[in-house]
């Protein structure tokens, strides 16, 4: 007797038995290629409904920033109290005194500042008034009940900043203009146009790490140093109210 | 009416004068810039008066603006530069009272004034000398030119026919 022989050949393909391994075949390749990626995004859609709610984001946000207002309270006490072994400037952001201005000349012959506190609230010459967006001036005398504010702008008018991307030193001087200029001591500065202006974190004479503005031009090539000018953060002609930093060692 | 007049220019010094120098109101600036005070209360003071009490007018005028100021520069050498240039005109001539005179004399001492202030600057500060051309400054003074010139020929005017009367 002769047997027949077996099928073998493409019509295979027509039967349907083929395809479902294949498919099944191939599935679960796609699982394992993909890493399951399938299944975890399934799951996450199914889950969703009984995901933790608002209230446990709140709760949660909640804690991330109190636990970052403890942590930057220990960090500036930590800050000031190596500032101090190294005798350097340093303010407390409790001992800040809110002030309104109640005259303003910023565009005169002397741009400056009348505000309502004075030395009856702790007001003296010398402290560092910042406003919205950072540092405005600096106090430059001061009555029983208001102070006299000299403005970042005011021509002539010098402090020392610090660049902290290029770690570099400059002195910050007033042109009249909402634009100071500020002239590098260092002959090879690489500020860029963009660059962060804050008061030095080594200064003896203003608070470390006040904004002041944006650098917006540089001259490089500039005699006998080089100069950028800098686009001030705080607009001493829009702003109502101020603050002024009393220094830790100021009572 | 003399005693009305004396209460007028009273109050115009001792009350508005130092008002408009320290408070500057928004209605009275030109481009963030306020006129000329002390121009606008010398003028008329140094035609109706001897030369020797606008000169000394000058300097205590001078010492009251400065205490409004935020730096060694002073008011007084202009001050006195003008009230000894117009104590020299002290005429009795009615065309003086002219509002256009006026504004013309007004624009010529905010002009001294303002190149007072600007060439103490220079000499005080040595970061405003490596460029000789301050635009701060060319815009604060044609500014304060443009206001007082507007402003001087009412007030002045005013003070001065006031002192005649007086």
């Amino acid at each position: 007797m002769i047997k027949a022989r077996r099928k073998i050949g493409l019509h295979l393909l027509a039967k349907s038995s083929f395809w479902l391994i294949f498919l099944i075949g191939a599935l679960l390749f796609g699982v394992r290629w993909t890493k399951g990626t399938g299944y975890m995004d399934f799951y996450a859609v199914l889950v969703k409904p009984i995901l933790p709610g608002t209230a446990q984001r709140e709760w949660i946000k909640e804690g991330e920033k109190i636990e970052q207002k403890i942590r930057i309270k220990l960090l500036e006490d930590d800050n000031n109290r190596l500032r101090k072994a190294l005798s350097l400037k340093s303010f407390n952001a409790d001992q800040r005194i809110s002030a309104a201005v109640i005259a303003r000349s910023s565009r005169n012959w002397w741009q400056k500042l009348e505000i309502n506190k004075g030395a009856k609230d702790g007001v003296t010459a010398g402290q560092t008034v910042i406003g919205p967006g950072g540092l405005v001036g600096i106090v430059d005398s001061s009555t029983i009940l208001t102070s006299r504010v000299r403005l970042l702008t005011d021509p002539g008018h010098q402090i020392g900043a610090w660049i902290s991307r290029i770690k570099q030193h400059g002195i910050l001087t007033g042109m009249g203009t909402n634009r100071p200029k500020l002239i590098f001591l260092n002959k090879n500065s690489l500020a860029q146009i963009g660059d962060a202006v804050t008061t030095s974190p080594a200064s003896t004479i203003l608070p470390p790490n006040l904004t002041i503005g944006i650098v917006r031009f540089v001259d490089a090539k500039a005699l006998p140093s080089p100069y950028a000018i800098v686009q001030l953060t705080a607009s001493p002609e829009a702003i109502d109210w101020v603050q002024v930093l009393k220094n830790n060692d100021s009572k | 009416m003399i005693r009305n007049n004396k209460k007028l220019l009273l109050f115009f010094t001792v009350v508005c004068l130092p008002a408009f120098v320290i408070g500057s109101p928004e209605w009275l600036k030109i481009n963030g810039i306020t006129p000329c005070w002390p121009v606008i209360w010398l003028l008329p003071f140094s035609l109706k008066s001897r030369p020797w009490i606008a000169f000394l007018a000058a300097i205590c005028l001078g010492i009251f603006m400065d205490s409004f100021t935020i730096d060694k520069v002073s008011y007084i050498p202009s001050l006195v530069f003008l009230s000894l240039v117009w104590g020299r005109n002290r005429i009795q001539n009615n065309k003086i009272e002219l509002l256009f005179n006026i504004g013309l004399m007004s624009i010529f001492g905010t002009i001294c004034v303002g190149f007072s202030i600007w060439i103490q600057k220079i000499l005080f500060y040595n970061s405003l000398r490596n460029h000789w051309f301050n635009s701060w400054a060319i815009y604060v003074l044609i500014s304060e030119i443009i206001i007082t010139g507007l402003v001087a020929p009412f007030f002045s005017s005013w003070l001065l026919l006031s002192y005649k009367k007086n």
